[in-house]
């Protein structure tokens, strides 16, 4: 039994560890290599949110991005400086002007935009819980059409399509690290936890695991919720990193990107969302680098060619493996190709 | 009489029908199951075995009549309420969880049932053990032979903590003796444990030996009811039944 805890145990372990060569590879690197560090990892707080929900319902979420869009803008108000916040939110309604004077340290920052987000997923997880399949995935759509929205629309709080300013750069290499190890565990835990197991049973299948008594609708909803929260913290890392955003980053082009980490690492699993989002995240900056020229001679390719290439990619192992790289396997447990094999011709049926 | 769910005894259909569009799938059926025997349900195909199966496991609801547990009306209760009153089903193509291990596919019924994480792990272990499954418990459901998938089906549905199990071919594609073998250890089992047991089943050889009583369908209605010799020797059986194989 003590065995079989630390063979569990591999799998967070190894993940940590990618998640500690980011760090230390931004470490050793210039700055454009620190900045790519810092992204990932906070990359892989992001999918170690998605992948709690979508890994373990079997259900691909479209709208996780406006969790972290809340998660990002609750830190703004929590850190921007309270005289710069007098300028910024001049207009704020009576109700909310107590939003100007509020000052927070960067973890609470980050906690607290975890939090509002996983009330946004509380709202939502009624609807979610019911639903299954391409109703499912367009329904989290909707969650983040909606939230996109009214962060773009609701100018007198949230300035609109005007960008955030003057954020604390507060996010580094270390507490990148620290967010992404915690969010690893979070999400390893809850995929090991009896609700968990549950949600995976009717990931494989719905009618059967009601047949076992399994309540499918609280086990989703509890997912969502946490996994709406680990994409909140996500945000709030974002912003403190970038210091100033505009609501246009928390849209379509985002989702896709991590989309794609997801997909290409193995939706199913947790290990193939972290694999995903340190392996995209090294793509698209040599991609990047490459469209700039870099790599053909200084003379710079079209804009796009980037994202058409990741696109590509995409295509490529969608049709060479439907279930990314990793399938539903996680690292530092037994393959499937060795679990197999169990084909002895022996008695079949019950033998009492 | 109020309602008792820590010891039903039986397990009823009364009167029940259930209507598709006009079509009668079943119609007006009546049937009981007691805690420790056997009922044979059986009929061609289309006769409406399933369906029955379905009404009583909470999957449809009958559209007339009720089904009972003891004194309590089950008829407008989810699948899922039914397995916690003790109502528990398999399906028949097994459907076990295909990327979980064997063990975790058993420890996710004996969650269901409600029990604590270390009292599910027991349950699971002692149901793997009784079903000689202990080998490829670590193992993904969907690398197991054809026959041990079925098994493993079964080992869910027991760690679900049934008093009453509803069985639907359990032991479709194997030979008559292979299924004879599995459903003799059902029957076992449900003796020792004080299990009802509702089999579906179409092939006519493999309940004659093994079930206590025999309920036929034809149409979605009761032919006859009772033992299995009797049911055998019953003309309209002969007819519906054998005598389309003649």
């Amino acid at each position: 039994m003590t065995t079989q805890v630390l063979v569990r145990l591999r799998t967070p372990l190894l993940l940590c560890a990618i998640a500690g060569v980011v760090a230390v590879a931004g470490l050793a690197g210039g700055p454009t290599v620190e900045r790519v560090a810092v992204l990932a990892l906070i990359s892989i707080v992001f999918v170690t949110g998605l992948s709690t929900f979508s890994a373990n319902s079997g259900i691909m979420s479209f709208g996780h991005v406006a969790f972290m869009a809340l998660g990002a803008y609750t830190a703004a108000f929590l850190t921007i400086p309270v005289p710069l916040k007098g300028t910024l939110f001049s207009q704020l309604p009576e109700p909310m002007s107590f939003l100007r004077e509020l000052q927070s340290s960067f973890v609470v920052a980050v906690v607290v935009g975890g939090l509002v987000a996983a009330v946004l997923g509380l709202i939502t997880a009624p609807g979610i819980a019911r639903l299954s399949g391409l109703q499912s995935g367009i329904a989290t759509l909707a969650v983040l059409m909606v939230t996109y929205n009214v962060l773009s629309s609701w100018t007198s709080v949230t300035r609109g399509s005007s960008s955030m300013i003057g954020i604390p750069q507060a996010t580094t290499l270390w507490s990148g690290l620290g967010f992404a190890v915690a969010a690893i565990i979070v999400a390893w835990a809850y995929q090991s936890s009896r609700s968990g197991l549950q949600l995976r049973a009717s990931r494989e299948d719905y009618w059967a695991s009601v047949a076992s008594g399994v309540s499918v609708g609280r086990h989703r909803a509890t997912a969502w919720v946490l996994s709406a929260f680990l994409c909140g913290a996500a945000g709030a890392l974002y912003a403190s990193f970038i210091t100033s955003f505009n609501v246009s980053v928390f849209f379509l082009s985002t989702t896709f990107s991590f989309i794609v980490m997801v997909v290409l690492g193995g939706y199913l699993s947790l290990s193939g969302a972290v694999l995903g989002a340190v392996g995209v995240s090294l793509l698209q900056e040599v991609l990047r680098r490459f469209q700039d020229g870099q790599f053909t001679g200084g003379s710079a390719l079209p804009a796009g060619v980037a994202d058409l290439m990741l696109a590509a990619l995409l295509l490529v192992v969608l049709i060479k493996f439907p279930l990314g790289l990793m399938g539903s396997g996680e690292l530092g447990q037994r393959g499937r190709q060795q679990q197999t094999d169990e084909v002895e011709p022996q008695p079949e049926g019950a033998s009492a | 009489m109020t309602a008792n769910f820590d010891s039903p005894s039986v397990l009823s259909m009364h009167d029940a029908g259930v209507h598709f569009d006009g079509v009668k799938a079943v119609d007006g059926v009546s049937l009981s199951v007691s805690r420790g025997e056997v009922l044979g349900l059986i009929g061609p195909n289309g006769s409406g075995k399933t369906t029955t199966l379905n009404l009583l496991s909470g999957m449809l609801r009958p559209t007339v009549g009720a089904v009972m547990l003891d004194d309590s009306d089950l008829s407008r209760l989810s699948m899922r309420k039914r397995v916690h009153a003790g109502v528990v089903r398999t399906y028949q193509s097994g459907r076990v969880f295909e990327r979980l291990t064997v063990f975790e596919n058993v420890e996710v019924a004996a969650l269901g049932a409600g029990l604590r994480r270390g009292a599910a792990r027991a349950a699971a272990r002692s149901t793997l053990t009784q079903l000689g499954l202990d080998d490829v418990a670590d193992l993904p459901a969907d690398s197991l032979t054809a026959g041990r998938i079925r098994t493993t089906a079964i080992a869910r549905a027991l760690a679900a903590q049934p008093r009453f199990l509803l069985l639907d071919e359990p032991a479709a594609g194997q030979n008559e003796t292979e299924a004879v073998q599995l459903i003799e250890s059902i029957r076992g089992f449900a003796r020792e444990h004080g299990i009802g047991v509702l089999l579906v089943e179409h092939d006519m050889p493999v309940v004659m030996g093994t079930c206590d009583r025999l309920h036929v369908l034809d149409s979605g209605r009761t032919v006859i009811e009772g033992e299995p010799q009797r049911v055998r020797k019953d003309p309209q059986v002969i007819e519906i039944y054998f005598g389309k194989r003649a």
